[in-house]
Order: structure tokens, then C-alpha cells, then sequence
């Protein structure tokens, strides 16, 4: 086994790994949005129902949810997924959309009621405030504190294996497994050390062209 | 009041509707698998049974076994990496339909599991440190040390057992993690199959490690585990077994990956 094939290897590893990154983070961001509406609306049962259950989803370890998403259908329904990266995608979208929505509570929350005042002199309209005035602002307020919520997503992927997908860190064991070398290991953290490289240069990009309302 | 009432029913319905429909579809094993044209192997990797070559395909003397076997029996072999922790689990729910991957006989698993013929002998092995291997004679000598076993493994069943001797326990996730901390020095022994030590020390990283047999847990049998109850599939895949042994496909197979000298005769 040379350096290559391990790295051919990894590879094949490393894709499924961006795919979940991809996808889960193309899913949660718009999701965690109707999330926060739902945390926010002013009909009690909604807010209940939506703020109970971002309790148990940020209550609960993520290994749990992808056991439970995985399992659960077919312990009880006898009904299985057909593959097992469904699951994953499943839960990830639902615990990182919990994750951003309060993100997004706090971000629009601490837009100052002039703001929404000085719309409504204007004679816009509530949807026109909201996506006109205040979105720019929230999106520019929670950039910080989302660049950390994808940064921990590119390293929560590896939680992939629990139900037996093969990610990255799964691909370098099989192959310590098979050949008894043991450095791919290490060298699967170098794939997410220049993964997350790669997502800090676009983050601090993103926040350069971010300047406006200055 | 009466909402409250009328949904609480409704929920009362739903849970026993659901908990009805899981009791009821055991039927038939074999004839579940014939359906679908295929039968799931649970599987992890590990070296000679199941693992991956250079280009990333899977071999290994089960992998290779197993394909045999299914094209026996009329059906497609497809292979389906699991947790090991989890076979039972995996198996109930039907995510697999058997587990087959050096999987040992013992009495405990055959409450959950039901077991094809055996077709490998087994012993558990302890795997040390070569620079320390000398003060490794006995059982005794096993007395005040660091093991290290994988979760709900043989090996894990056979440190239970030892019961004249105080010792430090430490549950791995994998055999293969067990020997890793004897190489890295956190545990002095790991207590793991003979055929998996043998196929995995002779990766480059294990070179400082050895194999001694202190004669643990005696002598142990691999077989493929099937949901219990399925006397139908069991027929079935013994019947095979029976015909590649007796065509010399598993002794060909075993001799392809060294592990000829503990092939048990099926006959």
C-alpha cells in the first residue's frame, strides 16, 4: 500500500465527507431561518412546539439522533432506509437547522425597533422591512458566530461512522484495518485541517465584502 | 378537556398500531431474502476475512466466501459495513440479514442469533509488546495488568472469565483499536482473535508486537449468524456450506488467505 493509493483511498473517504458537509449545510441554513420564525411567532402553540423541540435536538447528542434517525424506522415500522447516508443527511439538516436557527433569533432580535419604525414610515410593507432592511443587517450581525457553527460541521461529519458510513476518519481505519499502517490516521486530519483552511479564508473573505451600512 | 381526551386516544392508537405492526412481520426468513434477490452481509473490515485491497475493493476469506456461497444459493451477495456493537441490532431491524465476519460461537449469542455450521476454528490470543513478551507465561502472569478488549467481543467474554486475578479492563471499539493501544503503550495486553492477530500483525506499524497463546477462553468456532428463528434460511445456507466443502471451494479460499490449518470440516 503506497503513499498514493492511501491517498486515493482517503479520498474516496474525503468525498463522502464534503457531500455531508455540502448538503447538510444547503438544507440547514434555510430551514434554521423558518425554525427561527417558528421560535419567534407570536401563536403560542407554534413557539411551544418549536422551542420544545430545538430543547431536545440541542439537548441530545448528535451521535444519538443519526442512531435514532437510522434505527428507529425499522425497529418499529419495519420499514428501513435504503441507504444510510439518507439518515445522516436527515439528522445533521434537523440538528444543525436548530443550531442556526437560534442564531438567527439572536441576530434579528437585536435589530432595534427604529429600524422596523422608520419602515413603517416609509409605507413599506412587513415583508418589505424584513427583506429589505433588516435581513441585511442580521445576515452581516451572524456571520461570526455562523463561520464557527460550519467549521464544527466539517468535524461533526466524522460522527458519519456511528451507523457505519463510510467518511474519512472510517476510510483511514480500513485501511489500518487491511494493511496495519497506521499513519493514514494522522493524514485524514490533515484533509480536514486544510478543509476548515480553506472555509476560514472564504469566511474572512465573505466578512471584508460584508462592510456595508458603514 | 375533551381535546385533551380525544388526542390522547388518538396517540394511545397510534403507539399500539405501530408496536401491532412490528410484531407481526416475522414471517418467513428465507423467503424475505429470496424476494428481495439478495442477501445483506453485515460486515466490519478486518484482515483475512474482510478487507479492502490496494485499489479499494473488498476480499478477504469471508468476502470471498460469502459471494461463493449466495451464488450456492440463487441470490446476490451485498455486502454492508456495520458497527459491531450493533450487529444484533442490525439484524433485527433488517438494515442486514446476516453477520459474517469472524463471528464466534458462544452461548450468550445464541439467545439473539441463530448459527449456521461453524466452518474456522479460533482461540483467543493476547497480543504484547515483543520487548515485554517474557514476562508473559501464564494466565497468572496476566495479574496487575493493563487489558484491552473489543466491546461484546470473545475476547471481552474471555477476560470476564478470568476470575483469580485483579486487573485493569479497558473496552475498546475494535479489536483493531485494542492492539493499537498495546502498540502505543496505554494498555499492556490485548485479549483478540488469533486469526484476526495473525492477519494484522503483519501490517509494518505492528512489527514491535507478538502474539502469545496463554490459553484462554479454550478453543472457539466462527460461524454466520442468522435472525433467530429462521430455521429455513439456516437450511439453506448449511446445505451450501456443505457443497463447497465438498467441492474443495473453502479449502481453496482458505488456502488463498493462510488460514488453511483452521478450516473445520463440514461435512
Amino acid at each position: 500500500m503506497n503513499f498514493g493509493q492511501v491517498t486515493l483511498q482517503l479520498l474516496e473517504g474525503f468525498g463522502t465527507t464534503v457531500l455531508v458537509f455540502a448538503l447538510t449545510l444547503a438544507m440547514a441554513l434555510p430551514l434554521g431561518l423558518i425554525v427561527a420564525f417558528g421560535s419567534m411567532t407570536k401563536f403560542k402553540p407554534l413557539r411551544w412546539l418549536t422551542r420544545t423541540i430545538v430543547w431536545i435536538i440541542r439537548g441530545t447528542p448528535l451521535m444519538l439522533q443519526v442512531i435514532v434517525v437510522f434505527y428507529v424506522p425499522g425497529l418499529l415500522f419495519g420499514v428501513n432506509f435504503t441507504t444510510r447516508f439518507t439518515a445522516v443527511i436527515i439528522a445533521f439538516v434537523i440538528n444543525y437547522a436548530c443550531y442556526f436557527s437560534e442564531i438567527y433569533r439572536g441576530g434579528i432580535e437585536s435589530i432595534s425597533k427604529g429600524q422596523y419604525e422608520a419602515g413603517q414610515v416609509l409605507g413599506m410593507t412587513k415583508a418589505q422591512i424584513f427583506f429589505k432592511i433588516v435581513l441585511f443587517q442580521v445576515v452581516k450581525r451572524i456571520m461570526a458566530p455562523v463561520s464557527n457553527e460550519v467549521i464544527t460541521l466539517v468535524k461533526d461529519t466524522a460522527l458519519a461512522r456511528v451507523i457505519a458510513v463510510e467518511e474519512l476518519i472510517s476510510a483511514s481505519n480500513d485501511i489500518m484495518a487491511g494493511f496495519g499502517i497506521i499513519y493514514p490516521l494522522f493524514y485524514a486530519g490533515v484533509f480536514y485541517l486544510i478543509f476548515c483552511g480553506i472555509l476560514t479564508v472564504m469566511f474572512n473573505f465573505i466578512e471584508k465584502k460584508l462592510d456595508y451600512y458603514r | 378537556m375533551k381535546k385533551l381526551l380525544i388526542f390522547a386516544l388518538i396517540a394511545v392508537l397510534a403507539v399500539s398500531a405501530v408496536f401491532g405492526l412490528a410484531a407481526c412481520n416475522k414471517d418467513n426468513d428465507w423467503a424475505y431474502i429470496e424476494k428481495k434477490g439478495e442477501m445483506v452481509i453485515g460486515y466490519t473490515i478486518f484482515s483475512p476475512m474482510n478487507y479492502k485491497d490496494e485499489s479499494g475493493n473488498l476480499i478477504g476469506f469471508d468476502t470471498e466466501l460469502a459471494i461463493a456461497l449466495c451464488e450456492e444459493l440463487g441470490v446476490e451477495a451485498k455486502f454492508q459495513l456495520i458497527k459491531w456493537e450493533n450487529k444484533f441490532f442490525e439484524l433485527e431491524s433488517k438494515n442486514i440479514d446476516a453477520i459474517w465476519n469472524g463471528f464466534t460461537v458462544t452461548e450468550e449469542r445464541k439467545e439473539s442469533t441463530d448459527f449456521s455450521l461453524p466452518y474456522l476454528k479460533n482461540k483467543q490470543i493476547a497480543v504484547v509488546k515483543k520487548s515485554n513478551a517474557a514476562q508473559y507465561t501464564s494466565i497468572e502472569s496476566l495479574a496487575g495488568k493493563k487489558l484491552v478488549a473489543e466491546k461484546q467481543s470473545a475476547g471481552e467474554s474471555a477476560i470476564m472469565g478470568l476470575e483469580d486475578i485483579t486487573y485493569t479492563y479497558i473496552r475498546q471499539e475494535s479489536q483493531l483499536e485494542a492492539v493499537q493501544e498495546v502498540l502505543s503503550g496505554t494498555c499492556d495486553v490485548a485479549i483478540v482473535d488469533r486469526v484476526m492477530a495473525e492477519g494484522t500483525l503483519k501490517g509494518a506499524s505492528f512489527q514491535d508486537l507478538q502474539i502469545l497463546d496463554l490459553g484462554l477462553g479454550g478453543e472457539e468456532e466462527y460461524a454466520i449468524g442468522f435472525r433467530k428463528g429462521s430455521p429455513d434460511t439456516l437450511e439453506k445456507v448449511n446445505a451450501a456450506l456443505k457443497k463447497l466443502y465438498a467441492n474443495g471451494k473453502i479449502q481453496e479460499l482458505a488456502e488463498k488467505y493462510a488460514i488453511a490449518e483452521s478450516l473445520i470440516p463440514i461435512e
